[in-house]
């Protein structure tokens, strides 16, 4: 079903035990809590093991230390970055100001793109959008209502701050509309891990048990 | 799931009334009477957001390159499976070559594991080509704007690409297929002001359709599928019904009747809420949601929490 798995020795044992494992996680429905865990546990671990192996196999070793080993003159540039890696992972030996530094790094550089692609991205083209659009009634009745409605969403996270009459229900407003939203965004959400139980369920009919293909 | 919240049902019978559902829910994607056009059809009669679609790949060169943004999440990836695979089979049946990128580690298990997929099912290997897993988030995704080709790939669509200048510049399309923290909104942000001229086209989840929704009228994405229905009716268009299909979507009376259940559920929750003295209604949820497993939940380490 999932087509992820052949039809050999390997596909046949995986299918089993995505299965097995299915129900375990499903016995807990049933009050059984063991095999729950058991599953968390190795899913956690197996996790773990994977962020590990991807680190090494597809970040580490072919594009810090390969390169540094087979021509160090030609990426002079990756000798700070392995210190900057071996400062993260020998954070705990270290003084704090040596190893905050590659955490401020990431931190800031991350924080820089995101913000940085956040309004050039998505906050001024859709304020031109919603706006600025071609001015048709509906397009600007639209953008009218959009914009009224953000306002009163921004009023409603105004906690603590004095106001008046107004604004205290403007923003009580704000705080209903959010929750609308909110609410409309789970309807959402329940369709689509409703589609995810009926897929598994199909993965076992089909793949595991064979009943339909 | 269905017990109550005063306590008037047993932990048991809530026990049993899940099982129920579940057997039920498994009997109708058996049953999958919604297959051959049936009263109830799960794909979208409104077949707007497909023909966006079809219209943005019906605008392709002869034998494209088509960058695969492939950032889905491990959870949320079967919803969206059936449909990525059938854009994958028309771009393919297009001449496209299929350039695979990831930048989230989740992102790039699924994307090993399709690739992994296509090339059993006979795809030439020339027309696939496997980017890897960028690291960096945000900021990897910029560079690969301008260097997205490894040193250590090969192939035909590879030294096209590197010809081209080695940068998603080379491509005539981006599909992005999200669910995961880096998904289509982050390339409209990243990569859409730095390369305006490439066309996004995102398949996503259906949680993510409100927050994709407004780039698709801004035109910052020219097509997205984002529902379950638009999915289908994607589907369809592309398989219909009656010729070989393995990637099914999933069954619209299953789909039908959990939804009925919910809104049961909800229900039930909502009228408990407002008539029993005063209990909030989330309150009354988890109370039904605890009842049904007999105790509070679990908790999952951050780790192993897929969506």
């Amino acid at each position: 079903m999932n087509g992820f798995l052949g039809s050999d020795l390997a596909g046949v044992a995986a299918t089993w035990v995505a299965a097995l494992v299915t129900i375990g996680v499903w016995s807990y429905l049933l009050g059984e809590r063991r095999v729950f865990r058991l599953a968390q546990h190795l899913l956690a671990g197996m996790a773990t093991g994977y962020l590990v192996l991807i680190a090494l196999r597809e970040i580490l070793l072919p594009r810090l230390l390969m390169p540094l080993a087979n021509d160090p003159a030609g990426h002079l540039l990756l000798i700070p970055a392995l210190a900057l890696v071996v400062a993260l992972a020998g954070g705990r030996w270290l003084p704090r100001a040596v190893a905050g530094l590659p955490v401020a790094i990431l931190v800031g550089a991350t924080a820089a793109f995101a913000l940085g692609g956040a309004v050039s991205g998505t906050l001024l083209p859709q304020l031109a959008g919603s706006v600025l659009g071609p001015g048709t009634p509906l397009n600007v009745g639209n953008g009218v209502i959009g914009l009224a409605i953000t306002a009163l969403v921004l009023l409603g996270f105004l906690h603590g701050i004095p106001g008046g009459r107004i604004t205290g229900a403007a923003a009580g407003a704000g705080h209903w509309l959010l929750i609308g939203a909110i609410g409309g965004w789970l309807g959402f959400l329940v369709v689509s891990r409703l589609s995810l139980v009926v897929d598994r369920l199909s993965f076992l009919l089909t793949s595991w048990l064979g009943l339909a293909r | 799931m269905t017990a109550g919240v005063d306590g008037a049902r047993s932990p048991r019978a809530a026990r049993l009334a899940t099982v129920a559902v579940i057997v039920l829910l498994g009997a109708a994607a058996f049953a999958r009477p919604g297959d051959e056009g049936g009263a109830i059809v799960l794909a979208n009669p409104d077949r707007s957001r497909v023909t966006e679609l079809r219209s943005a790949l019906a605008a392709l060169p002869e034998s494209p390159a088509v960058l695969i943004g492939l950032d889905g999440d491990l959870g949320t990836y079967p919803e969206i499976r059936a449909v990525v695979r059938t854009a994958f089979d028309d771009l393919l049946a297009r001449g496209a070559g299929l350039a695979f990128v990831s930048f989230t580690p989740e992102g790039r298990a699924v994307a090993s594991a399709e690739l992994d997929r296509l090339a059993r099912s006979g795809v030439a290997a020339g027309r696939l080509l496997d980017l890897g897993f960028v690291t960096g988030a945000e900021a990897g995704m910029v560079r690969a704007v301008t260097d997205i080709v490894p040193a250590d790939a090969t192939g035909a669509l590879a030294d096209a690409v590197r010809e081209a200048g080695g940068g998603m510049a080379a491509f005539n399309l981006a599909v992005v297929v999200g669910g995961g923290d880096l998904g289509p909104r982050t390339w409209v942000e990243q990569v859409g002001p730095r390369l305006p001229s490439l066309p996004i086209v995102a398949i996503a989840p259906t949680f993510a359709q409100p927050e994709l929704a407004p780039y698709l009228r801004t035109g910052q994405l020219v097509a997205l599928l984002a529902t379950l229905r638009d999915g289908a009716a994607y589907v369809a268009s592309v398989r219909p019904t009656g010729t070989a299909n393995p990637d099914r979507v999933p069954s619209a009376l299953a789909m039908l009747i959990g939804m009925i259940v919910a809104l049961a559920v909800i229900g039930r929750s909502l009228a408990a809420a407002l008539g029993g003295g005063g209990q909030g209604v989330a309150t009354a949820i988890e109370a039904d949601v605890g009842a049904a497993g007999d105790g509070p939940e679990p908790s999952a380490p951050a780790a192993a929490t897929p969506s």
